[in-house]
Order: C-alpha cells, then sequence, then structure tokens
C-alpha cells in the first residue's frame, strides 16, 4: 500500500488478488446480501485509491482495509431499510441465511445454513466483532483499531458474541421441522 | 483457576489465543470441572462450525469493476500529468517570447515604450499569478478532481454552476479558473462545450488562451476538439499552430477534427 500511495497504481491490483476474497467474504456474511457485498467490496477498493495519500505506514494494511470496510458497510445498512428482508424471490438466493436454497426443510438440516441464520440473528456488533476474530484472524489490538474501542472490550464483545451465536445455533437446532 | 476464571479464558482458549501457561491452568480445571468442560465443548463446537463455513467467493464482475477503476485512475493520472506539463509549457513559452521582444522594444520606443514596458510587466505579473494558481491547481489535481467530479454534483447541476459563471459581465479570478477547470475536468461534453462558450467573452485574458490550448491537448470528444479550435482562431492565438499542427498529422484524430485544424492554421 505504502507503493500504491508513492503513484504505483499496479500495485493496487496486487493487493485486490491477495485481499479481496477474504473482504468480501467477511461483507458478505456481515450483510447477508452477496450483491451488496459485491458493491461494499468495490467502493472498498476505490476508497483505497481516492485516500491512499492518508495511508500512514502505521498498524497493519488489513486493519486499515477493514476500517474502511466498516465504514461503507455502516453506510450501506443506513441506506438500507431497517428490517433486512428480501422481498423479491430472485434475490433469496443471495441471502447468507437463505444460501442453500429455496427450500427451507433442506436449509434447516444442513448445519452450514443453521450457522448462517444463527450468524444472520446476532446483533450487528457481534456479528462483526465475531468475523473479525475468528474469520479473519485479526488480533483484538487490530479489532480494537478498527472498532475505535479498547482491546480490553474488543476481546469481551468477541466473547459474548460468541457466546450469543452458540445459543442461537443450539437453539435454531432444536427447533422443529417446518 | 476457578469456575469463573475459567470461564473468563475460555473463549481465548478455545480460539488458540491464551498464552501457554494460562492455557494449561484452565485445561486442567476443564478436565476436573463437569460444567465448565461443558460450556468449553458447546464453544468449540460452535467455533469449528464457523471455521467450516465454506467460504464466499465474488462474482468474476467484481474483479472485472475493480480493476476498471484501477485503470480509470492511471488514465487519470496520466492526463494530469498531461494537463500539468502543457500549463507549464504554455506559460514558458509566453515568457520566453516576450522576454525576446524587450530588447526590440527598449531602443526603438524610448521613453514611450518605457511606459509601455511598465503596462505589459503589470498586466504580465497578473497573468503569471493566475498562471501560477492554475498550476498549483493542477498539482493538486487529487482535491481538485474530488471537488469537481466527485462531488456527487449531477451533470444538470454543474451546468447551472457554468452557465450561471457565463452570464457573469466581470467574472473575477475565481470564476475564471474555475470555467477553466471545468472545460478541462467534467465529465459532462455538454459541460465543458458551455465552459467553454462561457470564456468567449473573456478570449482577451492569456491566461484563458493558454487554458483552451492545453485542455485542447487533453481533450478526447471531436466535438469539443472542434469547438477548442473554433475558440482559437477567433481569440487569434497564434501558439496554437505547434499545437493544431499536431492534430493535423495525428492519424488517430477524428477526421473532423483535423480538417478543423487544418483550416485553423490556414486562418491563423
Amino acid at each position: 500500500m505504502l507503493a500504491v500511495r508513492d503513484g504505483d497504481l499496479d500495485c493496487m491490483g496486487e493487493l485486490f488478488e491477495r485481499h479481496h476474497g477474504p473482504l468480501y467474504g467477511y461483507v458478505a456474511k456481515l450483510t447477508g446480501d452477496r450483491t451488496a457485498a459485491e458493491d461494499i467490496t468495490q467502493i472498498v477498493f476505490q476508497r483505497m485509491l481516492k485516500y491512499r495519500h492518508t495511508y500512514r505506514d502505521q498498524g497493519s494494511f488489513t486493519a486499515w482495509m477493514y476500517h474502511l470496510a466498516r465504514r461503507c458497510t455502516c453506510d450501506h445498512f443506513r441506506r438500507s431499510a431497517p428490517a433486512p428482508i428480501a422481498v423479491d424471490p430472485s434475490e433469496l438466493e443471495g441471502r447468507a441465511d437463505d444460501a442453500r436454497g429455496a427450500d427451507e426443510s433442506a436449509a434447516v438440516s444442513d448445519e452450514h445454513a443453521l450457522l448462517h441464520r444463527a450468524l444472520s440473528r446476532l446483533d450487528r456488533d457481534d456479528r462483526e466483532v465475531l468475523l473479525l476474530s475468528r474469520l479473519q484472524e485479526l488480533s483484538f489490538a487490530e479489532i480494537a483499531g478498527i472498532l475505535e474501542c479498547s482491546v480490553g472490550a474488543a476481546r469481551v464483545r468477541a466473547h459474548r458474541a460468541l457466546r450469543t451465536l452458540r445459543d442461537q445455533y443450539h437453539r435454531l437446532q432444536k427447533e422443529p421441522l417446518t | 483457576m476457578n469456575c469463573q476464571d475459567c470461564l473468563d479464558h475460555m473463549a481465548d482458549l478455545a480460539d488458540a489465543r491464551l498464552d501457554e501457561k494460562t492455557a494449561d491452568l484452565a485445561r486442567a480445571h476443564i478436565d476436573g470441572c463437569a460444567a465448565c468442560r461443558r460450556e468449553y465443548d458447546s464453544l468449540k463446537r460452535t467455533l469449528e462450525a464457523l471455521d467450516a463455513l465454506p467460504a464466499d467467493a465474488p462474482s468474476h464482475r467484481l474483479r472485472a469493476r475493480v480493476i476498471g477503476d484501477i485503470e480509470s485512475e492511471k488514465l487519470t493520472l496520466r492526463r494530469q500529468a498531461g494537463w500539468a506539463s502543457s500549463i507549464r509549457a504554455a506559460a514558458h513559452a509566453r515568457r520566453s517570447r516576450r522576454l525576446a521582444l524587450l530588447p526590440l522594444l527598449l531602443p526603438a520606443l524610448g521613453a514611450c515604450a518605457l511606459l509601455a514596458l511598465g503596462f505589459m510587466l503589470g498586466e504580465r505579473t497578473a497573468t503569471q499569478r493566475q498562471l501560477a494558481d492554475l498550476r498549483s491547481r493542477v498539482d493538486t489535481m487529487g482535491q481538485l478532481v474530488e471537488q469537481s467530479v466527485l462531488q456527487k454534483e449531477t451533470a444538470g447541476d454543474r451546468l447551472q454552476t457554468v452557465l450561471a459563471a457565463g452570464k457573469d459581465s466581470r467574472p473575477d479570478e475565481r470564476v475564471i479558473n474555475g470555467l477553466i477547470n471545468s472545460m478541462a475536468f467534467d465529465t459532462s461534453v455538454n459541460v465543458r462545450l458551455n465552459a467553454l462558450n462561457a470564456l468567449y467573452a473573456h478570449a482577451d485574458q492569456e491566461v484563458v488562451r493558454a487554458g483552451v490550448l492545453a485542455c485542447l491537448r487533453r481533450e478526447t470528444n471531436p466535438l469539443v476538439q472542434v469547438s477548442m479550435i473554433d475558440f482559437l482562431v477567433a481569440a487569434r492565438e497564434r501558439g496554437a499552430a505547434q499545437e493544431l499542427r499536431k492534430l493535423v498529422g495525428d492519424n488517430q484524430a477524428d477526421a473532423d477534427v483535423r480538417e478543423s485544424a487544418r483550416r485553423a492554421i490556414s486562418l491563423l
């Protein structure tokens, strides 16, 4: 990113190849909307280009990237309706909690679908800290920088989120098939 | 380690974030405490399920879109570099030409020439100030583009701004520079054309003619290119001859643009 900041935009392509997969995965799980996740991922890279002059060699690039991603995702949620329910049947396939297909019985029997649904039931803040800490493998210091809180607060939030996810997951496992 | 301490460390233990010593203590407690073992196992299983989630993969469109953004940015940087160097070259050429004329004027005109020279120097100082201002603006192109292109205003709004500036019969430097900026950087052809039209009334200013000439080099739309050539002819800008000759010889240029450039050379 330092090379990009200094005008070598070819390096931006390398950064994209290296980071877009995990970044997209994070945003897709956070929003539960694959189309929006692609849009947000693109916006994150656009902002990297736009604000490359502001990048400082402090902390990790990954943390900076997720900081931008968090801002972009917040913008997305602000623009979206408060209840993120897809009403267009064509969009249902793209939703994380329904990603296994339209057949609800099949989805419930799928452990991944169950976990996706459990994730979608978490508060956005809990989902965010959990995804950052577990799936993106960031340190609590980096997460604290992204969430703009103390390291201790980041750790407590991650632990609480994990327990909430566990409870939701177990609850869904016990729910009768409909 | 008691149950409360173990619970505090349990998520970190399951997530492999504990130091070895604390981890050993926590494991020892969990081995001997059924309640904590149940809690730990359930957290561990949840984390394992989370890890087993298949990675979401974006479509190929995302790559195409982002690479397109990067290429656009590279193109903008190249154009900025060309624009900045053309403005500098225009200012340098004018300065050289005037300095060459001075020795001829002085002995011939005597005291009157001194007066005229004083007037010219005053005018030049003002023009150079404007050119310097333009150069500094071009040097900070990133900010400029953000202001003029990425400010989210619609093309209609920007057009209104340009039209309002054109109605100002005695615009100050900022308005003139704003019009040149719009002519140079606006993404809308309509806005660029109207900015050029608004500058017709100020064609007597050197900075305006230098700006149009610099914009002609970076302009890609044939309609705007032909309008700029017409402007330079109307303003009798003889310094445009070299650029016009380049256009005539440019096989990539539009045929109408080349014909306009050829006609302009003969008129100038």
